[in-house]
């Protein structure tokens, strides 16, 4: 038993059409959880993220140096498939015979124009899952407008309330839905048709809109419309229902602490920490509401203090006494976080051209089944011919036929 | 605004073989409402004070109550309520009861909390051994800041995320819906299926493990790379002309992404659309240096866009220049509000808004709808969120209590009979 338990998804063969954001983070972490992941690209079509800084040491030639590409696609076998050559899709039909989740994000149209589309899928492999990732819905007035994760961001509610009031709004500053809520319903959409398919042998489509995934996990702003006609700001870095909530200067470049006081006992424990000081006694600071209602003074008294700190100091002397503090890590901060390098967050593969780079695995940790951080982002091509003779049944020839043809390029 | 009444549920019976115990408060719930949308059997339980994210607003019609806060209706929507205390001796016979015929467990507890009332995941394995236990925490069950304290904003901060929601020296802001419980509760969905697929295959289930500051630190984009690449920490996008800037209109503001890198066959449409809208100055954009990035991130390239750009904007409303944008193929949106949805055609032709009756309140509330749509699994909201135990005795009648016995929990106050 303990021998196949050690991968969760162990014996899941994944066709990976998917590229740039969303659908390679979906299919790294079932890679992660052991499944097997063939990524299929093309030297006529790299995945354009290969393209996208940063690159090792700087330098963007070729499509092997991007760090952006390879921390979304490691533990994936890689070959190189020209869909756009004829003889391809017969290369493309062996592995989805084979497959059990069948994925892509391109626009609606392209993999039918392949006869890849779910109707004939299904007739190759009536037990697939197929997953599409549209940005609005396959349907609909607006099923043809464009947008990157900044657009999704902005459209779905997140970037309104992600600004300081009275400026304009700035959202996250990432392609944030590209990469949490796109890529979660992918997953959690392929692992309940999974559940599905066990009861009932069959596959189906998994089709996600990207605007109505996001929605679902920021609804506040739609809530509070249509129940109120109530229009919720911006937010800055407060919370309606603590205070102080907030961002602070400490010593140092770009160096803050962010610090969230919920409770009475909280405040207390603050103040201990500020040395008691007179402005803190005051009557308009006494409780939550009255905190509230001088949220401004209030931030501005305790950057005053916290301005001449250390934060890593404040947050040790403040979450040891129960109060929620943690310094505003920048990336090397989080790399090397102390927590994070004990649970193993981040893993460091070896690459045969940028050499030990660093990824990071799913925010997930499996008791007994954990996650496998095997091999880096594969070389376009790297496994054409070990996955078409060992896994799809060509020879060695046919497979120099094939690439001498273009297929396999 | 487009509503839809949920139909009536068909004959598929999607996750409906999937028991998830869902012992979560404001870290949580999504996770189980993931479930709830596919047809799972979601029971939600409760401490007798209550769900935390009942005191959570807004409030319907802005009335705080206990009935009344849109989160808690919203992400306990398709889950039946069950009100337990495990702080007494017969409420945690009853909670293992319950984890007996589960296949799912969630609980944001503290780590240590529920091993100190033994039960913990080798005491509920012990009744259950194919149950899924998946705890959500701010910092997971092991490491340096497990006993930590931890709220949405501080996972957001120490996961490296809201360095990148500001750019150079600016404070950074905080996205809305606490997302760093989101993306937890997503993750913890995910990994929780799973391990319940593997389960259903071997009679194992196992603990599974997700922590907030993790989960922040899993939406990096390319920052932690950059770092170890090239040793630059990055802050966030938004100052770089045309490539995801934000831009005041008439009645709000805009994002733009008319150009990535030096695509310029990207950048080509943008310019068209300038010239066909008459904009001064549009010939300023058909300068080839707007192909070069650093030109666009330098503060003239910032300021001279603006100036032309949202002199433009400035005159026309969001839906206008979405349409027109789009129209022109440039990747522009509006920076939506609550209205904006509920107003957005796209949405309202899919029937993407649940409109469901909450009896309690006498009326009907609205709520997103479907994440996506499969061939053969239905999403659905499911029915209305659970009012204060209003299915204790339900379920505590499945697990074989008798009348007599529910009783007597409730007036121990081991539960509470809605």
């Amino acid at each position: 038993m303990l021998a196949n338990m050690r991968r969760a998804l162990e014996g899941i063969l994944v066709c990976d059409f998917s590229w740039v954001g969303a659908g390679p983070i979906a299919t790294n972490v079932l890679g992660q959880c052991g499944a097997e992941v063939i990524k299929i690209e093309s030297v006529k079509r790299p995945d354009i993220l290969r393209r996208g800084e940063p690159f090792k040491d700087g330098v963007g030639e070729g499509l092997e140096r991007s760090g952006y590409f390879a921390n979304r696609n490691p533990n994936k076998k890689g070959i190189a498939l020209n869909m756009n050559h004829p003889d391809a899709r017969e290369v493309a039909a062996r592995l989805i015979k084979k497959s059990d989740i069948v994925i892509n994000n391109f626009r609606v149209g392209q993999m039918e124009k392949w006869r890849l589309g779910w109707e004939d899928v299904k007739q190759l492999n009536p037990r697939a899952i197929y997953v599409t990732m549209s940005m609005q819905g396959t349907a609909g007035p607006h099923k043809e407008y464009m947008g990157y994760g900044v657009n999704l961001n902005a459209l779905c509610g997140l970037t309104e309330r992600a600004g300081f009031p009275g400026e304009r709004p700035f959202g996250t500053g990432t392609n944030y839905t590209d990469h949490v809520m796109v890529p979660t319903h992918t997953l959690f959409g392929i692992t309940a048709a999974l559940l599905h398919r066990e009861r009932t042998g069959l596959g189906q489509t998994v089709a996600v809109s990207q605007l109505e995934a996001a929605i679902t996990m920021a609804p506040s702003g739609a809530l509070a419309y249509a129940a109120n006609g109530e229009i919720l700001g911006p937010m800055g870095y407060g919370d309606a229902e603590a205070a102080p909530h907030g961002i602070y200067t400490c010593l140092g470049y770009r160096k803050w602490i962010a610090i969230a006081v919920c409770r009475e006992q909280e405040w207390q424990a603050l103040k201990t920490v500020m040395g008691e000081p007179a402005w803190a006694a005051d009557d308009k600071f006494g409780a939550m509401a009255t905190r509230k209602a001088n949220e401004a003074e209030l931030d501005a008294r305790i950057e005053e203090w916290s301005k001449r700190q250390y934060a890593d100091w404040l947050m040790e002397q403040l979450t040891r006494r129960g109060v929620s503090a943690g310094i505003v890590n920048d990336a090397r901060g989080v790399v090397e976080d102390l927590h994070l390098r004990k649970r193993e967050f981040f893993a460091y593969l070896d690459h045969p051209v940028v050499g030990s780079t660093l990824y990071n695995r799913a925010p997930i940790r499996f008791s007994k089944t954990p996650l496998e951080m095997k091999s880096a982002a594969p070389l376009l091509g790297q496994h054409t011919t070990e996955v078409l003779t060992g896994k799809l049944g060509y020879t060695i020839r046919e497979v120099e036929v094939l690439i001498a043809s273009e297929v396999l390029v | 605004m487009d509503k839809r009444v949920e139909p009536m549920k068909g004959n598929d019976d999607g996750l409906s073989h999937i028991r998830v115990i869902d012992f979560t408060g404001e870290l949580g719930p999504y996770a189980g409402k993931l479930y709830a949308g596919l047809g799972a059997d979601v029971i939600h339980v409760e401490p007798i004070s209550g769900d935390p994210l009942r005191k959570v607003g807004p409030f319907y019609k802005g009335i705080a109550g206990p009935e009344r806060s849109l989160q808690f209706l919203y992400y306990n929507g398709g889950k039946r309520g069950l009100v337990l205390d495990i702080n007494k001796e017969n409420g945690r016979e009853v909670f293992v009861e319950l984890c007996r015929t589960a296949d799912l467990l969630f609980e944001s507890f503290p780590p240590g909390y529920l091993e100190g009332l033994e039960l913990s995941y080798d005491h509920l394995s012990a009744v259950n051994p194919r149950l899924v236990h998946t705890s959500i925490t701010p910092f997971g069950h092991s490491g340096a800041y497990t006993d930590y304290p931890g709220s949405d904003l501080t996972c957001l901060a120490l996961g490296g995320f809201l360095f990148l929601a500001g750019v150079g020296n600016d404070k950074p802001v905080r996205p809305p819906d606490n997302q760093a419980y989101r993306m937890a509760e997503a993750y913890a969905a995910v990994g929780s299926s799973v391990a319940v697929l593997l389960a259903q295959r071997t009679g194992i289930g196992q603990f599974v493990d997700v922590s907030c500051m993790e989960s922040a630190a899993m939406a990096l984009e390319n920052a932690a790379q950059y770092w170890d690449l090239e040793g630059v920490n990055r802050r966030g996008r938004g100052r770089e002309a045309g490539t995801a800037t934000i831009h005041p209109c008439r009645d709000g503001y805009v994002v733009v992404v008319a150009i990535m890198g030096t695509n310029k066959v990207m950048w080509e449409p943008f310019v068209e659309w300038m010239r066909d809208e008459a904009v001064e100055e549009w010939e300023v954009f058909a300068n080839p240096q707007w192909i070069d990035p650093s030109y666009r991130s330098s503060e003239e390239g910032y300021q001279i866009f603006c100036r032309i750009f949202e002199r433009f904007t400035r005159t026309h409303d969001k839906a206008y220049l979405y349409e027109r944008g789009q129209t022109h193929r440039v990747a522009i949106t509006p920076v939506s509000n609550g209205k904006d949805l509920f107003e957005n055609p796209q949405l309202k032709t899919r029937d993407f808004w649940r409109e469901v009756r909450h009896k309690s309140l006498g009326e009907s509330v609205v709520f997103p709808g479907a994440p996506y749509e499969f061939s053969e699994l239905k999403w659905r909201f499911g029915v209305a969120a659970p009012t204060f135990g209003q299915h204790s005795a339900g379920i505590l009648g499945e697990l074989g209590y008798s009348a007599r016995q529910i009783e007597a929990l409730a007036k121990e106050g081991a539960t509470y009979v809605g």
